[in-house]
């Protein structure tokens, strides 16, 4: 019997079914997305980045960033926090009614903290318990509002204040969430670390601004030169184990400043209808901790990286 | 035609061709493969989110991120900032600092962190004269640029100038704003300085 046939149909929709699953049904999901407002505030998201963040990614695609970086920010889940935005004029029913949805607070301290309004008065706790503690306290005519807080590991080690979803890289060419975690996430590195300096010098020497980095030096990204008879303003302010010789001052070239102004830009904490969360009033609107977190040792590894 | 069946017929007795002989298929693959249909169904409908675009995972369905949304009416700072920059930035400049000749500083403004009353006012009904901000007189006239937006935006607004470039004040709350809108009735004239001391 001539298998043939057979085996071309077997393939045919072996391959089919693939192509079905891989290309097609993405393309129906995500193909058609767009700019989209952020929730509940209007503003345009994502915008485009700018030019020279735009070369940056092409200089992150061409040394292997993605390789150690991840973009992805993961949920596991969604809590409540009740916000008190509003005491009311009903002081007393007030103060009664926060003391019997959380009872661990005295009168004095309730006295204290209605006065500083926004204030939390229930964190981390579910959708129904905060719906039902902000009828009890809006009944006395305040106004508690529960806002949403995404969980997970990723968002307590402070890479983010909600999931990653697919509109965060719109405008972005390739994609490059990376899966590989050697290094921390980036997904927010621009929040973390606003100033395209800090990048440059760690980009420089890792381990002089992060005690301790497992990072590979990128020194071929900056021009090692004698000093003019002016010093560069564009030099590296170098210090501690990444200082050069006197004489000599570390330029960047044009692939580290659009690297640097690439990483800036990374910053994907909008509140978005598909990844909702509460922006605090007056307070940053992501984790602002100054050193981002290594799960690759960390502060075990020596700083034997050796300087150019 | 029958050329080729003779040739066939050569080849077969020349050369043994494995064959695939019939066998029944196991009960066991198919317990297993009922297993993994069943698995694969349960997972697609706890992470699938039936392949909506918006669905992600630690929702289910449109349903569950819908009821996920924030609550709306709240002051907004985020709000507050958008609205500013396009009604008021054109004048008193987006960090706050006025312009001279133009509007008087926001930023570090008694008018501005002082009382909620005399603020909302401003807005709504305008304002006209002589008046002094920061040891500085000015003496020009603000339209009533805030009659035409809605409470919760004039709210979000005064909330975001009292809480920006360093101004520290407690929110204005919609409820503050619609009381005054409904205290104005209609008043067609823009305030002067005087007028605004006189309010507590």
């Amino acid at each position: 019997m001539n298998y043939g046939p057979l085996v071309f149909l077997a393939a045919f929709a072996a391959l089919a079914a693939s192509w079905f699953g891989f290309v097609l049904t993405p393309h129906l999901q995500i193909g058609h997305l767009q700019q989209t407002n952020t929730v509940p505030s209007g503003v345009s998201y994502p915008v485009a980045r700018s030019g020279l963040a735009q070369q940056g990614l092409q200089v992150y695609r061409a040394n292997g960033c993605a390789y150690c970086h991840s973009q992805q920010v993961a949920q596991t889940g969604t809590l409540f926090d009740l916000v008190l935005t509003n005491p009311g004029t009903n002081q007393a029913s007030t103060v009664a009614a926060i003391q019997s949805i959380n009872p661990r607070l005295s009168q004095p301290e309730v006295l204290e903290i209605i006065g500083k309004v926004p204030v939390h008065l229930l964190t981390m706790v579910s959708k129904s318990t905060a719906e039902a503690a902000a009828k009890t306290v809006n009944a006395t005519g305040a106004n508690a509002v529960p806002w949403i807080v995404p969980i997970g590991p990723d968002i307590q080690r402070g890479w983010g204040s909600r999931r990653t979803v697919a509109e965060d890289f719109l405008f972005d060419y390739p994609v490059l969430p990376g899966s590989q975690r050697i290094g921390p996430d980036l997904s927010n590195v621009g929040v973390r670390q606003p100033d395209p300096g800090w990048h440059l010098r760690h980009l420089y020497a890792p381990a002089s601004v992060v005690p301790g980095s497992t990072m590979p030096p990128y020194p071929f990204l900056f021009e090692k030169k004698k000093v003019g008879r002016v010093p560069s303003p564009s030099a590296l302010p170098l210090s501690g184990i990444a200082t050069v010789e006197d004489g000599y001052e570390v330029i960047p070239k044009p692939e580290a400043l659009a690297l640097a102004e690439y990483l800036v830009s990374l910053q994907a904490y909008a509140p978005l209808f598909n990844a909702p969360l509460s922006v605090a009033l007056g307070k940053p609107t992501s984790p602002t901790e100054t050193n981002s977190i290594s799960i690759s040792g960390g502060d075990k590894a020596p700083s034997d990286i050796s300087m150019p | 035609m029958s050329s080729g069946m003779r040739a066939t017929g050569t080849r077969d007795t020349v050369v043994a061709e494995p064959k695939a002989s019939r066998a029944p298929v196991p009960v066991w693959l198919f317990f297993l493969l009922f297993v993994l249909l069943f698995w694969a169904m349960y997972e697609f409908d706890r992470r699938g989110g039936w392949f909506h675009s918006q669905v992600y995972t630690p929702y289910r369905s449109l349903a569950e991120l819908q009821r996920y949304q924030p609550a709306t009416g709240g002051i907004s700072l985020e709000r507050g900032k958008v609205v500013y920059e396009t009604v008021c930035a054109l004048c008193h400049n987006t960090d706050g600092s006025g312009k001279p000749n133009q509007a008087p500083p926001l930023s570090g403004a008694d008018w501005v962190v002082g009382s909620p009353d005399r603020l909302i006012r401003i807005p709504l009904a305008g304002l006209t004269g002589p008046i002094e901000v920061k040891g500085q007189t000015w003496n020009l006239a603000m339209p009533a640029m805030g009659a035409a937006l809605s409470d919760d935006d004039l709210a979000a607004v005064l909330t975001y100038m009292r809480s920006a470039w360093g101004n520290q004040a407690e929110a204005i709350t919609p409820d503050q704003v619609a009381a005054v809108r409904a205290a104005l009735a209609g008043r067609m004239q823009p305030y002067t300085a005087a007028e605004l001391q006189a309010i507590p």
